[in-house]
């Protein structure tokens, strides 16, 4: 039970790699929103991995309150970024 | 015994989708199509692991706190994709299509 949490857990750190790379290189603001959205809910399953490791229960109430205000935080972001989303795709034309 | 065979198969499971989704992620090519991709490594292996995180803890305060973050998460997950997807839409971001071939 402890290799396939080990290992599952090593998966995940190589999912949220790949996730910060195309958040990274994403060439337009739309894809670095869409990366960030992914990355938010691959960071919460992290969370809940190492919980369930570690047999504490500290780390499911971080995950919580993470997922809550990651949620508001991000509506919050897409509400700022939609002006500079529509002047971007006006400039483009 | 049994809970451990149930969450490898949750693994696996996990393991499939969200690698379809990652990669997906990498070769789409367009912010739509990146999301559709993404959406499923971020809503459906999550999920699934929750799935299998309740068959390996087996204290009650355990299931009930992952039972409690499933069921903000089922709500706020696809909610946060749709937010993204009617922002980029309503930005007037154009869908990306495949060209047409030549005509025979």
């Amino acid at each position: 039970m402890e290799i396939l949490l080990q290992g599952m857990i090593i998966i995940f750190l190589v999912w949220i790699i790949a996730c910060v790379v195309r958040l990274l290189i994403g060439p337009t603001v739309a894809d670095r929103l869409v990366a960030l959205n992914i990355l938010s809910g691959l960071v919460l399953g992290l969370l809940v991995l190492l919980g369930a490791q570690k047999r504490s229960s500290l780390f499911l109430d971080v995950a919580l309150v993470y997922d809550i205000f990651g949620f508001l935080g991000f509506i919050a972001i897409s509400k700022i970024l939609e002006k500079h989303l529509k002047s971007y795709t006006a400039n483009e034309e | 015994m049994v809970n451990i065979i149930v969450a490898g198969i949750l693994f696996v499971i996990a393991t499939v989708f969200g690698t379809a989704g990652i990669v997906g992620l990498f070769i789409f090519p367009d912010a739509y199509t990146r999301l559709h991709a993404g959406s499923l490594a971020s809503t459906t292996a999550v999920f699934t692991i929750f799935l299998a995180c309740l068959f390996v803890v087996s204290d009650w305060h355990f299931l009930a706190r992952i039972v409690v973050i499933m069921l903000f998460f089922v709500v706020s997950a696809p909610t946060g994709s749709h937010v993204v997807a009617q922002l980029l839409w309503c930005s007037g971001i154009i869908p990306w299509k495949q060209k047409r071939k030549e005509s025979k």
